[in-house]
């Protein structure tokens, strides 16, 4: 029996939320080596680096909180959809430049020297599978949205 | 569509207020990070101290300098060819981590007669170095480093670099002349690989003075005029 679309709708924020929490938390809790990561990327001019950094953290906390309350819940979850799709869109990027590739999605701690390295490719799935969650999320919010009010 | 509007909204709404927070919280916690002066402490690649040792198998970067300019070192730089070719420590050789299968056997002769086999890649907590290292050890190089961050605290201490094409290693001839790395200005890529090698002869260390290089890179652009291919010298290519 499937599952009805407002049922549907808040699994599906509540998970989404859970993985914007637990990413969230780890750099909120150490901006700096959270700035180190940003930095790595290469992407950003060293004047918005830290101000990112302090940034970003915040912004999927936020999200994480409007999925889950239910609030602004339409914006959350299509910003949640781009901004996964920004952020896998940069580790592909990365992986092609051949440059720092440690992702710094879900931990700031840096490879351990002399570790066995994760593949980066796996980085590139793992966001793949997050965006194809948040891309979903955001279509079955849309469409409850968009449905009369019973 | 009315959602588009409701949706719009709220995005700005949700950017603004999380800005809003990260800022204020930022601004009252003792380990916040200095947002006016994030253009000087995040963007100069890195810091001009040289950092110490952290674990066995690096090398620090005045030990790698010296090591370079007395010619004892190979550099190999575990970045893509794309960024090789945007500047590399000159001299390097190019050896993406992910070719090393198929690179390494026509690299492996210019690895030998040096005190030290030096992989680096860019970034604080790149590990392409330490995988290359590791690929290298494997294949039975002892004398192998990794210059942590290399490429970013090599531009940053401005010590001779170049840019330009060199070729794969699985492209490069195995038994490569010698050549003076001042006058080379290769129009192939195996003759890049053969300044590379050149340039880190120890008979002629490769830039015993720092400043000559870009000296030599405009002296050997009138020489030559830029050419595809052509491995040019400098101090300040920009990454």
């Amino acid at each position: 029996m499937p599952l009805p679309p407002r049922a549907a709708d808040f699994v599906l924020r509540f998970a989404l939320a859970l993985v914007l929490f637990y990413a969230s938390a780890d750099k909120l809790l150490h901006p700096q080596d959270f700035a180190a990561i940003v930095k790595g990327y290469h992407v950003l001019p060293g004047s918005l680096v830290n101000p990112v950094a302090v940034w970003l953290p915040w912004l999927e906390l936020l999200l994480g909180l409007c999925l889950v309350s239910g609030y602004w819940c339409e914006g959350a979850a299509t910003l949640t959809a781009g901004l996964f799709a920004v952020f896998w869109l940069l580790l592909i990027v990365s992986w092609a430049r051949g440059i720092d590739v440690t992702c710094g999605c879900f931990s700031t701690k840096p490879a351990e020297p002399g570790a066995e390295t994760t593949p980066m490719l796996f980085y590139i799935g793992r966001d793949a599978v997050l965006l194809g969650l948040a891309l979903f999320t955001a279509w079955v919010r849309l469409r409850v949205a968009g449905e009369p009010e019973a | 569509m009315r959602l588009v509007p409701r949706i719009i909204g709220q995005s700005l709404g949700i950017v603004a207020l999380s800005a809003l927070f990260a800022f204020a919280v930022n601004a009252v916690r003792p380990d916040g990070l200095p947002l006016a002066q994030a253009a000087k402490t995040s963007s100069g690649a890195a810091p001009s101290a040289v950092p110490p040792a952290q674990a066995s198998g690096e090398i620090a970067l005045k030990d790698a300098a010296l090591l370079f300019l007395s010619g004892r070192a190979v550099f190999l730089d575990a970045r893509s060819q794309y960024e090789f070719e945007l500047g590399h420590i000159q001299g390097a050789l190019s050896l993406p981590t992910r070719n090393f299968a198929s690179d390494f056997q026509d690299l492996k002769p210019l690895l030998s007669g040096k005190d030290a086999v030096i992989a680096y890649c860019d970034g604080e907590s790149c590990p392409l170095s330490q995988a290359l290292a590791k690929h290298l050890r494997d294949a039975g190089i002892t004398n192998v480093y990794v210059l942590k961050n290399g490429w970013s605290l090599w531009q940053a201490e401005k010590l001779p670099v170049a840019q330009g094409q060199a070729a794969p290693a699985s492209k490069a001839a195995p038994a490569p002349k010698p050549a003076p790395a001042a006058k080379v200005a290769p129009a192939s890529k195996v003759a890049a690989q053969v300044a590379a090698k050149a340039a880190l002869a120890p008979a002629k260390p490769p830039a015993p003075q720092m400043s000559k290089a870009p000296k030599m890179s405009k002296d050997d652009a009138k020489a030559k005029g830029p050419a595809k291919g052509q491995e040019k010298l400098c101090t300040d290519c920009d990454n």
